[in-house]
């Protein structure tokens, strides 16, 4: 049974690696709130199981306990709360229609960077200092971060801005994770709590903004300036 | 001999002291959660502030006789440096409190809000109080990470109170900039975690790994080149929350919108703790990489603050929005400070920190009260305050001069003093370039100042049709308060606060190769060797 998972090992990381990403490209070549949704779950599933991985070969019963958080918020009490939140707005405010760069070309740049991810990761924390699973965590992690930051700088939704911040948490968590197998229970609470208040807010916020401004298009936006 | 008794699983006083700290905030935002009526909600608001502020006091007595205070084990640490970013945080809670009765219950009586909103204003200044007080008090850096963040959700919800589209907006922006900014510096925290346990693998997984006194004892064996890019990543995270340029986008817009006592916490005392949260990192980035890389950064974010904000300051229309640019200045100011080091960089900081708490205050208090009294913001429509109103005018008056750095107000000391020690550390090319854009702040600040204060009011304004000339006791009481400090403090510095200053450049030269030692005119830091422009000094290396 052990020898079958020591062998089963790269599978399972490179596996639950693809899934990260896939579901990651998901967002960036989708137009549409609830499929980015839909995309978030499926990550947060595999992030999960991520974690729960690491806690096998870290043994460390904390991670378990993080991933079960992981599953148990972020793949279903978040979606949950924007979906309800967002139903109220209307279908053609939620929908993507022209991000700053065209989806075609978000998919190179999101690719390419996958690679810098990869690139920084090795510049960094050099491959000799870390465990097997670290290193091929690690630069999956930092692509969620750029790629989440992208999504954020690129869309022109408020909706956006919420996934992008969700993905780069979920970077953050891996990253968090697969480094130092993880920080102290109490603290990974007190992210939890904070990422969930955080979006029970930003889904109060974004029914206001939808309210009086009739639009979630952040390049909207405008009125406080300067001049 | 001592009793074979785990004194860390017992209570000890300073562990009760410091849970009551935090536990009468809570305690106050549930009374008010239970009460939800307009008076008695006032007063138990008071009232907590008014505890707080004995109790914060108390602890902070402890750290003067004893150095620091733990409490529970490692959980919490107070040390001088804590003490002095704790110590404005419950004077500004207090006084901000007992002006939000006028300030809040003029916008009730307007009909601006209805007691909903009282009461969410209520919990909202509580729950903000727990979170900024947990931020000092940590030793944890990911509990400290978590308070910060908590701010900045709690502040977001207070901002929104106004359902009006500006503070809907300014909102918004606050809440997504500062969160991803975050993001960047829980990035930062993880990576100086992992390097305290792979310098130290006998730490891995341990509570105390995490702490930043436990950091900063293995200061010197961290990995260089991992700790170089954890400050960088900690210092664009809090740097964002701190309102250092160019990552302040938001900070005009949510401290313009936000309800005037919010405002003053925002700009008083909230931008310390993320200040603070940076320099907790810079300690320990100077035990590893010794003087030049973590205080060049400090610099050139401190300058390109100050540069930016002048400009701002110079175009400004918006008297809130002004106010809320003058808080870059004064945080680019500290961090320059902070990069200068030495004992006058340090120390000057240190006031620093607690005259802008003192005067921004002061200033956003008198600004509320104005804009109140004209119904508008816009500065070209406020004229002849000292006519209309003539204590709050002059009050305004005295906080304004004392922003822009007029002796003999409090922050003439603290800038006079941080710019010596620039000059005095060969730093030319920095010092000269903030002194010129000081007087561009003089000038424009100065500029819009003496106009409202001194203009011809203008006829037949809302301002000159009301008989009332002040906006009532409760507002002009604590801006007196405030003026009164910005004055004494302009003369001479308590011995406490004296006494705290030198045991933080005690923390600061702990882990640091070059002690800048107390008495002695600045011994010219490593800093020095560093001219500022070499920016590649800091790279990823």
């Amino acid at each position: 049974m052990v020898d079958s998972m020591i062998l089963a090992q790269p599978d399972i990381l490179m596996l639950s690696s693809a899934g990260l990403l896939i579901a990651t490209f998901a967002v960036v070549v989708r137009r549409g709130f609830v499929d980015w949704l839909s995309a978030y779950r499926y990550q947060s599933i595999v992030l999960a199981g991520a974690a729960a991985t690491i806690a096998y070969f870290a043994g460390a019963w904390e991670i378990y306990i993080a991933a079960a958080l992981t599953l148990l918020i972020k793949a279903i009490i978040i979606p949950k709360v924007l979906l309800r939140v967002t139903r109220k707005i209307k279908d053609e405010l939620k929908t993507e229609a022209n991000p700053y760069v065209s989806l075609r070309l978000s998919v190179v740049i999101a690719a390419l960077l996958v690679g810098l991810s990869y690139a920084l990761t090795r510049q960094m924390l050099p491959d000799s200092t870390l465990d097997k699973v670290a290193s091929t965590y690690l630069p999956v992690s930092m692509s969620l971060f750029l790629i989440g930051l992208f999504v954020m700088v690129n869309r022109r939704l408020a909706l956006n801005q919420v996934v992008g911040l969700l993905i780069i948490e979920n970077g953050l968590f891996l990253f968090t994770t697969a480094l130092t197998h993880g920080l102290s229970i109490l603290i990974e609470i007190g992210i939890f709590a904070d990422i969930l208040v955080g979006v029970v807010i930003s889904s109060i916020l974004l029914y206001r903004i939808s309210q009086t401004f009739d639009t979630l298009d952040v390049g909207e936006l405008e009125k406080l300036r300067d001049d | 001999m001592g009793l074979p008794i785990d004194s860390s699983a017992f209570p000890t006083q300073s562990s009760v002291l410091v849970l009551s700290l935090l536990l009468t905030p809570a305690a106050s935002g549930i009374l008010v959660t239970v009460t939800r009526k307009k008076r008695p909600v006032e007063i138990i608001t008071i009232v907590s502030a008014a505890l707080i502020l004995v109790q914060a006091a108390l602890l902070v007595a402890g750290v003067i006789s004893e150095k620091q205070i733990r409490a529970f084990g490692d959980l919490f640490l107070l040390d001088a440096f804590g003490a002095l970013v704790m110590l404005p945080i419950a004077g500004v809670g207090l006084i901000s409190a007992l002006y939000s009765v006028n300030y809040m219950g003029r916008q009730y009586d307007r009909g601006t809000i209805d007691d909903k909103h009282i009461i969410r204003f209520y919990q909202g200044f509580n729950v903000f109080m727990l979170t900024m007080l947990l931020v000092p008090v940590s030793n944890n850096m990911g509990t400290m990470w978590v308070a910060i963040e908590a701010t900045t959700l709690v502040s977001v919800l207070l901002i929104m109170l106004y359902t009006k589209e500006n503070a809907i907006e300014a909102a918004w922006k606050y809440l997504i900039i500062a969160t991803v900014g975050l993001s960047f510096a829980l990035f930062g925290t993880v990576f100086f975690y992992y390097a305290n346990i792979t310098a130290v693998p006998a730490e891995t997984g341990s509570e105390t790994a995490m702490n930043w006194s436990d950091m900063v004892a293995h200061a010197k064996l961290l990995d260089p080149n991992i700790v170089k890019t954890a400050f960088i990543f900690v210092l664009i995270g809090f740097g964002t929350k701190a309102g250092l340029a160019p990552m302040h986008t938001w900070l005009p817009d949510a401290h313009s919108e936000a309800p005037t006592p919010v405002s003053a916490l925002l700009s008083g005392v909230l931008l310390n703790c993320s200040i603070y949260g940076i320099l907790r990192f810079h300690i320990i980035t100077l035990g590893t990489l010794g003087d030049s890389f973590s205080s060049t950064l400090l610099l050139i974010l401190g300058i390109v603050s100050v540069g930016i904000a002048a400009a701002s300051i110079y175009f400004q229309k918006d008297m809130k929005r002004m106010l809320a640019y003058s808080s870059v200045e004064h945080m680019g100011i500290i961090s320059l400070a902070f990069g200068f080091g030495g004992f006058f960089g340090i120390y000057g900081a240190l006031l620093h920190i607690i005259n802008h708490a003192v005067a921004k205050p002061l200033m956003f208090f008198a600004s509320g009260s104005i804009s109140q009294k004209y119904e508008t913001k816009s500065m070209s429509e406020i004229k002849g305050i000292i006519r209309n109103m003539p204590i709050t005018g002059g009050l305004f008056l005295i906080g304004g001069l004392a922003i822009v750095g007029m002796p003999p107000f409090n922050m003439f000391m603290s800038e006079f003093m941080i710019l010596g020690a620039g000059f005095g550390s060969g730093q030319f090319l920095a010092s000269s370039l903030v002194v010129l854009f000081l007087v561009v702040v003089f000038a424009g600040f100065m500029r819009h100042l003496i106009k409202m204060v001194f203009g011809n009011p203008k006829p037949k304004s809302a301002a000159s049709m009301d008989s009332s000339s002040e906006m009532g006791k409760l507002s002009v009481v604590p801006m007196a308060v405030l003026a009164a400090l910005v004055i004494v403090l302009g003369f001479y510095v308590p011995q406490p606060l004296q006494a705290l200053a030198s045991d933080v450049i005690h923390i600061f030269n702990q882990g640091s190769d070059t002690p800048a030692t107390s008495i002695a005119p600045i011994k010219p830091a490593a800093v020095a060797q560093v001219p500022a422009t070499s920016i590649n000094q800091g790279g990823l290396g």
